[in-house]
C-alpha cells in the first residue's frame, strides 16, 4: 500500500499547479499571471471578488520535449465559469499558438478543463468569447494537436464542453464529467424526473468519464495520477493531427441523435450499444 | 402478617401484564399466521394491538429506522389509539411527528432529534407534544428496565424465520435491549423484517423474545451517518489532526479511544499512515477503537495500526469488508458484523481512554452543545462518551497521566477532548460567551440547560491555535485562560494578553504548534493517506462499496 501514500493525485492540485506538474522541469512559463493584474471588470460591481488571473492559468513550456501551451481554468473560482477576460485568455493563447505555428514554431495545446461553462454573471460576453475560444482551437487544431484533459472533480460542461468536443483528442479520468448541461441546469430546467441531480449513479452513468469512453466522445481513460495523465498527454501528442477529427464526423453523430428516442430513452448501460464512430471510421 | 392482609394479597392479581398481553395477541390473531403479521393489514393489526395511553418503544435510532411500522403508527385513527406515550431514541423521520400532530400519541421520552430538530421545537411551542425528558441513549434504554418500561416495542431487523428468530445484520445497534426490556416484563415485541427466510443467518435475537413479525414491503431505511469524504477535509483539520497526535495522542500515550464523527477526527484517522508513521507512533497509539465502522479507518487498519474495534452499529457499504477482517472487528458465525449500542457505549465509558469530537459551539468554560436557536436536537450518545466516569477502578498509563481526586483518594481520569476550529463555515464563531442551549433550555422550560459536554469533564480542547491542558488548570480563571489562548479572535479568544499566553505555554498549560514541534508547512492534503472515496475502496482491496451518495465515478 506504499503506492497509496507515494502516489501524486493530479485531482488535487489546482489549475496552475497542474500546469506545471504536466510540463518538463524548469520550462514552465506563466503568460498573463495574477501579477500582470487582468482581472473581470464585472464582478465587482456584482459582489464577487474578482481574483487577478481571472481564473484561467496560461503556461508556456515544453512536454516531453515539445512547444506548448498549457491552458487551466480553475475550478476553484467561480466554478470554473468563463467570462470576458478568462475566456479572451484561452482564445488569445490558442491563436498565438496556431500563429507559431505557421511561423515555423509548432506549438500544440492542452486544454485543462473544468468548467461550468459561461459565468452567469458576463452572460453574452462569456457567451461571446466561448465562441472566440472555439474559433481559435479550429485555427489551431489543423496544425498542432489539441488535447483537452478533463480530470475532475468539477467536469466540463455548458459552452466549454464544445471547445471540449472540439479538441483532437480527449483525455478523462473515471471521476471526470462531460456534458452539455450539468445535472443541476437538467434538474432545474425540466424537473427533477426529468434528471435526479442527487442521483450520483445516474450522473456518472451519463456524464462519467467510463461512460463518455465507452459511448466514444472521449478518447482515453486514465487514473487520478501525475504520471499517468502527464504520459497520456505525451501519447496524444504524438499521435499528431489526424486526417478528420470527431466533431467532423456529422452523419455518424446525426445518427447517434437519430437513433435514441426521446419519449423512451435508453437505459444508460445500453447507450454504448448505439451505433457510433467505430462503426464510420 | 395478620389474616386480613394475607386475604388482600391472596385477592390482589400479580399477572396483570401478563393478561394483558395475551389479550392484546389475541385480538391481532385474525391478522396474523402464526407469529407472521400480514403487512397489508398493518394498520387494523396495530389498532387491534394498541390501547390508548399504551407506552410505545419505536425503534429509531441514528442509522436505522423501523419505517414501514412508524408509518403505519402514525396512520392509525386517532379515535382507536390516542395518547400514546412514545419512547423514540432518535427522532428522524416525518412520521415520527406525524404520530404526535394527528393526536396518536401525546408524550414523548427520547434522546436525539438531529433530522427533525427544528419541527421538534416547533411542536413543542404549540403544545402538541409534551416531552418527559431528553436523555441520552443509554439513559432512555436504562429506563425501559426501571420506571418506562414499555407495553408493546416497534423494531426492525433483517430477516425473520417463523419461529421469530431475528438476524439483525450488522446493525444490530439498539434492537436487542429494546426487545429484552419488553420481552421479560409481558410487553409485546413486534419486528418488521426485510426478508422471512426458512433459516436465519445467525440468530441475534432469539424468536423466544419475539411475538410477531412482518415482512416490510421495502427495507428499513439506514443511514450512511458515519462516512465522511475524504475531498471534504481540510488544510486546517489536518493542521489539527497532526496537532492532536502529537499534543494528546503520543503525549498521554493513548492506546484505547473513541472518535466523533466529524471532518477533524476523520482527519486523524487518515494521517497515522502517513503523520503517525513518520514519527513511530504505530503499536505505541490508536490500537483499540470503540466506534462504528469508519470508511476513513480503512487505512489506518491496513498499515497495521489498529487491533480491535467494537461498534455502536454498522456502516452502509462497509460490510465485505468488516467481514473480511474478523481479528479486528466483532463478527458472527456467518461472518458479519455484529454491533450493539449499550455494550459499546458501556465500554466507551469504562474501557477507553479517550474520547474526542467536535461541537458546534463551546462557552468560556469549556461547557459544550451542539442545540443551537430554534433547534431541539438532544444529545445521542456524546454525553456519555464525553466525560470522565468515576466508577471506574483499572488504570492504565494513559488514564494515570491525567492525575485527578484528592489525597488519599487519587486516582487517574479519562481524557475528553474537544477538537473544532475557532470559526466555523460563514464566520460563525466555535467559541462563545454564552452557549445558545442555555437560551432555549430556558425557553423550552427544561429542568436543565441542555449542555452536550460539561466543561469540567474536558480534559484538553485543540484548535487549529493550539492545545489547551485544560486539566492541569488549578482554577476556574485559569481554565479559561487555557482555553482563550487557544480560541483566537473568537469573542473568548481575543481579551486575552500575550505575556499571559507565554505564562500559560511555559507552565504547559497551553502548547501551540512550535512548542509540540508541529511543522505548520507540512498540513497538506497530500498528508492524508486517502484523498478520496476512491482511495479509500483501493485501501480496502475493493472490499468497501461506498453508498451510491458518495460515488464520484
Amino acid at each position: 500500500m506504499t503506492s497509496m501514500t507515494a502516489r501524486a493525485s493530479f485531482i488535487e492540485l489546482d489549475a496552475r499547479a497542474r500546469a506545471f506538474a504536466l510540463l518538463d522541469g524548469g520550462t514552465a512559463r506563466e503568460l498573463c499571471g495574477p501579477f500582470d493584474r487582468i482581472e473581470s471588470p464585472w464582478l465587482e460591481p456584482q459582489g464577487v471578488v474578482p481574483q487577478s488571473d481571472d481564473g484561467v492559468v496560461v503556461v508556456r513550456g515544453k512536454l516531453a520535449g515539445r512547444a506548448v501551451v498549457v491552458i487551466g481554468i480553475e475550478q476553484a473560482f467561480q466554478g470554473g465559469g468563463i467570462g470576458e477576460v478568462s475566456g479572451v485568455k484561452i482564445a488569445t493563447a490558442l491563436s498565438l499558438a496556431a500563429r507559431d505555428s505557421r511561423a515555423g514554431v509548432p506549438t500544440a495545446a492542452v486544454l485543462l478543463l473544468e468548467t461550468g461553462g459561461v459565468r452567469l454573471q458576463e452572460a453574452n460576453l462569456g457567451l461571446a468569447t466561448v465562441a472566440e475560444v472555439c474559433a481559435a482551437l479550429l485555427e489551431l487544431r489543423p496544425l498542432q494537436p489539441v488535447i483537452g484533459v478533463i480530470a475532475g472533480m468539477l467536469g466540463c460542461f455548458g459552452g466549454m464542453s464544445i471547445a471540449a468536443g472540439l479538441c483532437t483528442e480527449l483525455i478523462i479520468t473515471s471521476e471526470g464529467r462531460l456534458g452539455l448541461d450539468g445535472p443541476q441546469v437538467i434538474e432545474s430546467e425540466a424537473g427533477v424526473a426529468e434528471f435526479d441531480a442527487s442521483d450520483h449513479p445516474l450522473i456518472w452513468s451519463i456524464d462519467g468519464g467510463a461512460q463518455r469512453i465507452r459511448t466514444g466522445l472521449a478518447d482515453t481513460l486514465v487514473p487520478d495520477d501525475v504520471a499517468a495523465i502527464r504520459a497520456a498527454v505525451i501519447e496524444g501528442l504524438g499521435r499528431g493531427v489526424p486526417a478528420d477529427h470527431r466533431s467532423g464526423w456529422i452523419d455518424s453523430l446525426g445518427a447517434l441523435l437519430a437513433a435514441v428516442d426521446p419519449t423512451d430513452p435508453p437505459e444508460p448501460a445500453d447507450l454504448p450499444a448505439i451505433p457510433s464512430k467505430g462503426d464510420e471510421r | 402478617m395478620s389474616a386480613s392482609r394475607q386475604a388482600a394479597a391472596s385477592a390482589r392479581s400479580w399477572t396483570r401484564r401478563r393478561a394483558a398481553k395475551r389479550e392484546r395477541l389475541e385480538a391481532v390473531e385474525p391478522f396474523a399466521s402464526g407469529r407472521v403479521l400480514d403487512a397489508g393489514r398493518i394498520l387494523d393489526a396495530l389498532q387491534a394491538l394498541l390501547r390508548p395511553g399504551d407506552r410505545v418503544a419505536l425503534e429509531g435510532d441514528n442509522q436505522k429506522q423501523a419505517d414501514f411500522l412508524a408509518e403505519a403508527l402514525a396512520g392509525c385513527d386517532p379515535k382507536v389509539v390516542h395518547d400514546l406515550h412514545l419512547l423514540i431514541s432518535s427522532i428522524s423521520l416525518p412520521e415520527h411527528l406525524d404520530v404526535f400532530e394527528r393526536g396518536v400519541a401525546r408524550r414523548l421520552d427520547f434522546a436525539y432529534a438531529g433530522p427533525q430538530s427544528v419541527r421538534m421545537a416547533q411542536l413543542l411551542a404549540d403544545g402538541k407534544v409534551e416531552v418527559g425528558a431528553i436523555h441520552t441513549y443509554v439513559e432512555l434504554y436504562a429506563r425501559m428496565f426501571v420506571d418506562l418500561a414499555p407495553d408493546v416495542v416497534l423494531l426492525c431487523a433483517e430477516q425473520a424465520d417463523r419461529d421469530g428468530n431475528l438476524y439483525t445484520g450488522p446493525g444490530t445497534e439498539d434492537t436487542p435491549t429494546i426487545a429484552e426490556a419488553a420481552a421479560f416484563r409481558d410487553g409485546v415485541v413486534l419486528v418488521q423484517v426485510n426478508e422471512l427466510v426458512d433459516k436465519v443467518r445467525r440468530v441475534d435475537i432469539p424468536g423466544d423474545w419475539v411475538d410477531l413479525v412482518v415482512a416490510s414491503p421495502r427495507p428499513y431505511a439506514l443511514e450512511p451517518l458515519f462516512t465522511r469524504d475524504p475531498r471534504q477535509i481540510g488544510q486546517v483539520d489536518i493542521l489539527m489532526a497532526m496537532l492532536a497526535l502529537r499534543g494528546v495522542y503520543e503525549r498521554h500515550g493513548v492506546t484505547a479511544l473513541n472518535h466523533g464523527i466529524g471532518y477533524d477526527t476523520a482527519a486523524i484517522e487518515l494521517i497515522l499512515p502517513t503523520y503517525g508513521e513518520e514519527l513511530g507512533l504505530r503499536g505505541k497509539i490508536c490500537k483499540h477503537w470503540t466506534l462504528n465502522p469508519h470508511p476513513t479507518l480503512i487505512p489506518a487498519i491496513e498499515s497495521g495500526w489498529v487491533e480491535s474495534v467494537h461498534c455502536f452499529g454498522g456502516e452502509p457499504g462497509t460490510e465485505r469488508y468488516v467481514a473480511a477482517r474478523p481479528d479486528v472487528f466483532f463478527t458472527g458465525r456467518d461472518g458479519s458484523l455484529r454491533s450493539n449500542r449499550v455494550l459499546c457505549q458501556l465500554a466507551g465509558q469504562y474501557a477507553v481512554d479517550m474520547f474526542i469530537g467536535s461541537s458546534l459551539q463551546i462557552d468560556a468554560s469549556a461547557n459544550s452543545s451542539t442545540v443551537t436557536e430554534g433547534r431541539l436536537t438532544g444529545f445521542g450518545g456524546a454525553p456519555n462518551m464525553g466525560h470522565d466516569p468515576h466508577g471506574r477502578r483499572h488504570s492504565s498509563p494513559a488514564w494515570l497521566s491525567l492525575p485527578a481526586g484528592e489525597p488519599p483518594a487519587l486516582r487517574g481520569r479519562k481524557l475528553v477532548v474537544q477538537i473544532t476550529q475557532t470559526f466555523r463555515a460563514g464566520g460563525t464563531p466555535a467559541f462563545v460567551e454564552s452557549l445558545d442551549a442555555i437560551q432555549v433550555g430556558a425557553d423550552t422550560g427544561m429542568p436543565i440547560p441542555p449542555v452536550m459536554i460539561y466543561g469540567a469533564d474536558v480534559s484538553h480542547v485543540v484548535t487549529e491555535e493550539g492545545v489547551a491542558y485544560l486539566y492541569k488548570a488549578s482554577s476556574l480563571a485559569e481554565r479559561r485562560e487555557a482555553l482563550a489562548a487557544i480560541a483566537g479572535a473568537t469573542p473568548v479568544g481575543r481579551n486575552l494578553n500575550e505575556r499571559r499566553v507565554e505564562a500559560l505555554r511555559r507552565d504547559g498549560l497551553v502548547a501551540l504548534p512550535e512548542d509540540l514541534r508541529v511543522d505548520v508547512r507540512k498540513a497538506k492534503r497530500s498528508l492524508l493517506a486517502a484523498r478520496s472515496i476512491e482511495d479509500l475502496v483501493t485501501w480496502s482491496g475493493g472490499l468497501y462499496d461506498p453508498p451510491a451518495q458518495f460515488r464520484t465515478w
